[in-house]
């Protein structure tokens, strides 16, 4: 069987331009002007595998490509160079509320994100209950997704990515923002996960979160992944990195 | 599991998730609006209604049942410039989605011509209940709309396709399409017989596939009769060429969407 995430000398470089043009008058006016650009690279040759069954830590300050990597893996970024082999169906909630609707209900969220994440009428229906009360928004379930708080957008994006019955989870500090009741019961699904042998890639600045969760960590430094190994050495390292 | 079922697991998925946005999409649009979704029955309505009331008024034209004839052009006219116009900012309109979930692109551009398809099939319930009144009783030759429906589709589906990719780079585009759509409006068979325009341009106003569907659709609807052969299958090819190359385009530019918004 093969390795649920196969990354080889992975890069993404984003081109920034020094102007912004993205209207066609913008474009027309400076016809002539050649476009000049930053290369901004927010990975750089990063290779690693994560192997099925695997709890793994991402640490890093911000802007050290671990959104990035996770898009990348999620198939919503393309690589500029290497590849990413992916092996089993991906649930991402990444960076908070796995994409809603602002103006939709929550009622109505629901149905279009667990669609999305490749689950029927029918299993919706089944498990509507459930997403409800774990996210504890049973008395908001008809108020617009605009109307909550972070802390609720994020209980429901977990709730909802948790029935997903994916291979691998992508978690983009999910834990971040709630309060610590939530944070339990997440630790009680993340620990279901680990027992059904799912892969689960979680980024946090949550130190305590990594050596307590996971078997394994990355530590990704301005694009670089400069460390890989066991997670309470690698939260060492990143402490280290940020003492300097 | 083995390629196949794999790939049929895939379509299903994605017919899901069309269906799905189609409802939320529905909700979005006329949500908020007073009148709802009455309004975008409406509208083409009151469109109708100054151009009849001018041109039967203050400046006629020589075109029998023209109620109904102008009618039929301009809801064909009004599902092609609403399925672009809303379609080409799907992927702005959507950014949340698009920038945080992988699923297939195409499914939302999909859904909202879809979206305006259902519009076009209500206000066509206004159209038979028009046919109606006139007394024109359309015959078997009407079934040929069913082909003309998925040819409407497909054309302003293909044209979203080019618009809604190009518009991640350039976000003035919808002004821009806008002008474009007045100046087809008047360019088209609409309003006017195409009798009025000297015969040495028809060919240039045949170009435009509206024009032909617009024509034809008015053949098996008011004229009884349906176009020939030879120029349904020249429309046929057309659609096909607009949206294998409207679909092509969206393909080169499918995975630059996230990273541009």
């Amino acid at each position: 069987m093969n390795d649920p995430i196969h990354i080889q000398n992975l890069s993404k470089t984003f081109k920034l331009p020094h102007e912004r043009r993205d209207t066609l008058k913008e474009n027309l006016l400076k016809i002539a002007k050649k476009r000049t650009y930053e290369e901004f690279h927010a990975l750089k040759d990063v290779s690693l595998n994560i192997q099925k069954g695997d709890f793994v830590g991402v640490v890093g300050r911000n802007g050290s490509g671990k959104t990035t990597l996770l898009k990348l893996i999620a198939g919503i970024y393309q690589p500029s160079e290497g590849t990413v082999k992916v092996d089993g169906k991906i649930a991402p909630f990444l960076e908070l509320g796995i994409g809603f609707q602002p103006e939709l209900t929550a009622r109505e969220n629901i149905v279009v994100n667990a669609t999305l994440l490749g689950l029927t009428r029918a299993q919706i229906k089944e498990k509507f209950d459930e997403i409800v009360s774990f996210a504890e928004i049973e008395n908001f379930l008809d108020l617009k997704i605009k109307n909550f708080s972070a802390g609720m957008k994020a209980r429901l994006a977990f709730a909802i990515a948790k029935e997903a019955d994916a291979d691998i989870y992508l978690c983009d500090e999910v834990l971040a923002v709630g309060d610590e009741g939530f944070q339990k019961k997440c630790m009680t699904v993340f620990e279901k996960w680990k027992e059904e042998g799912k892969t689960i890639l979680l980024v946090t600045h949550n130190s305590d979160q990594i050596r307590d969760l996971c078997t394994k960590a990355f530590f990704l430094q301005q694009g670089q992944l400069v460390a890989a190994g066991a997670p309470a050495e690698i939260v060492e390292r990143y402490h280290q990195s940020l003492a300097l | 599991m083995s390629y196949n079922t794999l790939k049929r697991e895939h379509l299903a998925h994605s017919i899901r998730i069309i269906k799905e946005l189609v409802i939320s999409d529905f909700k979005l649009r006329y949500q908020g609006s007073y009148l709802g979704y009455f309004w975008t029955l409406i509208k083409p309505l009151l469109l109708f209604g100054v151009i009849y009331t001018v041109f039967t008024f203050f400046m006629p034209v020589a075109v029998e049942n023209y109620a109904i004839y102008l009618l039929l052009g301009v809801l064909i006219w009004n599902f092609f410039s609403e399925s672009t116009l809303i379609g080409m900012n799907t992927f702005l309109s959507k950014r949340d989605l698009v920038t945080k979930i992988y699923f297939s692109r195409a499914a939302l551009v999909y859904a909202s011509t879809i979206s305006s398809l259902i519009t076009l099939l209500l206000n066509l319930v206004i159209f038979f209940f028009f046919l109606a009144i006139a007394g024109v009783a359309p015959g078997w030759e009407a079934l040929f709309f069913i082909l003309y429906l998925a040819e409407m589709y497909l054309i302003a589906t293909g044209i979203t396709f080019v618009l809604a990719s190009l518009t991640i780079h350039f976000r003035d585009l919808q002004h821009i399409w806008e002008i474009l759509l007045q100046i087809g409006f008047w360019l088209t068979p609409i309003i006017y017989p195409i009798t009025v325009v000297p015969f040495e341009y028809h060919s240039l106003i045949f170009l435009n596939p509206w024009a032909r569907i617009i024509e034809y659709s008015r053949d098996i609807f008011i004229r009884h009769h349906i176009p020939s052969l030879y120029l349904n299958i020249i429309l046929f090819i057309g659609t096909v060429i607009i949206f294998a190359l409207g679909y092509a385009i969206f393909k080169t530019q499918e995975n630059k969407i996230a990273e541009k918004l």
